[in-house]
């Protein structure tokens, strides 16, 4: 069973993208990591172009943190002052981001800017959690603790034009927050990824922090750059696919929660090496396809906008004649998914915990 | 002879774990090699 995705232009099996949207999703919630540097990849190899990739994959992440931060905004964990002034950095960098995407876009060398930029960050990541889950499985057996260093203080906290933040309890210069989001934007708008790789360890190890304050903090971001990025992309080129975002927003919100359920009952850590060695071979994948193979060949299939049926050409008309409210509808979408999930997962809880108290 | 056995056995068991550390090391740097090489031969 294939169904056709009139933005992107090609067939896809939506039984393989809702199975695979779960599994990073799984993996997502296992892990604590953002699934975006892994999905975006896999739907290069079923076939959909790069660009479309990273466009569609944006949005899922923006249905995914509105449903994560809906949650923490309702147990109060947010630093919102913080994650304003990351914004700020970030919808610059997003802007620069997708300047340098239509740059590359033009001179037809897109395609390969994102295939290594994915190699090269799966590389970099997978080799780092890869040596950090070693060392961990090390110091377990000969039974050592890490000692930490219990305040380090950077150059980057000289830094002039200092403002106070009562929630994170920090007395912080605003350019920090602002070049971590500056690159945060700039690497999510070129890649489709929420970026919380970067963000979460610079928000802990950089600004310092409270690490109850972070996962918040850093979905709060996530949403507004996300919807900068899914913006652009539609307004620019209108490659927002609603079918594909349907199917990846299921699949990676059902994923998410089974992840979640499994993190709580098992050790994760000594996974993280195995989720290490799966980056790797992603990693690699691109790099056979980037150097060996002349063309990625893609089972497109020319499709007359004749041959669609009413839904597909009222979306490629909508995309086509109308990109500012395409681009509105296309993240009003994505909140109305992630917020209608976060609600559905506190009724669920809720129900759970009526039927235990019944039952006893 | 019982405490020599168990030097022994330490001794191995250090060994093989320092045989896999260089091996994942070695795995890892041909990676890097592969992708950096990779990249240099595409764009020339």
């Amino acid at each position: 069973m294939e169904v056709f995705l009139p933005i992107a232009q090609v067939f896809v099996n939506p039984i393989e993208i809702l199975l695979l949207s779960a599994i990073v999703g799984v993996l997502s919630g296992l892990f604590g990591v953002g699934g975006g540097f892994l999905m975006t990849p896999f739907l290069i190899f079923l076939g959909i172009p790069p660009a479309y990739a990273v466009a569609n994959e944006a949005n899922n992440i923006l249905a995914t943190s509105v449903s994560g931060s809906t949650t923490y905004y309702l147990k109060n964990i947010l630093d919102y002052k913080m994650g304003f002034i990351i914004v700020i950095g970030g919808a610059i960098g997003t802007t620069i981001g997708i300047y340098t995407f239509t740059y590359f876009k033009d001179i037809g060398k897109i395609d390969t800017v994102i295939s290594l930029a994915y190699m090269y960050i799966l590389a970099i990541i997978g080799t780092l959690m890869l040596v950090e889950s070693l060392r961990e499985i090390d110091q377990a057996k000969r039974n050592v603790l890490a000692k930490k260093k219990a305040h380090v203080h950077y150059w980057i906290h000289g830094l002039p034009l200092r403002m106070r933040f009562p929630k994170s309890k920090l007395y912080e210069s605003i350019f920090t927050p602002i070049f971590i989001g500056f690159i945060v934007g700039f690497i999510a708008a070129i890649m489709g990824i929420g970026g919380a790789f970067i963000l979460v360890p610079a928000m802990i190890y950089i600004i310092k922090m409270p690490t109850k304050l972070v996962p918040g903090t850093s979905l709060f971001v996530t949403i507004f750059v996300s919807i900068i990025v899914t913006f652009l992309h539609s307004f620019n080129y209108g490659s927002i696919d609603l079918l594909l975002v349907l199917m990846l927003v299921i699949g990676s919100i059902i994923g998410v929660q089974v992840g979640q359920k499994i993190g709580e009952r098992i050790d994760s850590s000594g996974l993280r090496a195995l989720l290490a060695i799966l980056l790797l071979i992603v990693g690699i994948a691109i790099a056979y396809d980037t150097f060996f193979a002349n063309e990625i060949l893609n089972n497109v299939q020319s499709t007359k906008t004749k041959d669609l049926n009413f839904f597909s050409e009222f979306i490629i008309d909508f995309s086509k004649e109308m990109p500012f409210f395409y681009g509105l509808f296309t993240i009003m979408f994505a909140i109305i998914l992630g917020v209608a999930a976060a609600f559905m997962r506190k009724f669920v809880s809720n129900l759970k915990i009526k039927l235990l108290i019944k039952a006893k | 002879m019982f405490l020599s056995e168990i030097k022994i056995f330490n001794k191995l068991s250090r060994l093989k774990t320092s045989y896999i550390k260089v091996g994942i090391l070695m795995s890892l740097l041909a990676y890097w090699g592969v992708i950096l090489v990779g990249t240099f031969v595409t764009f020339n």
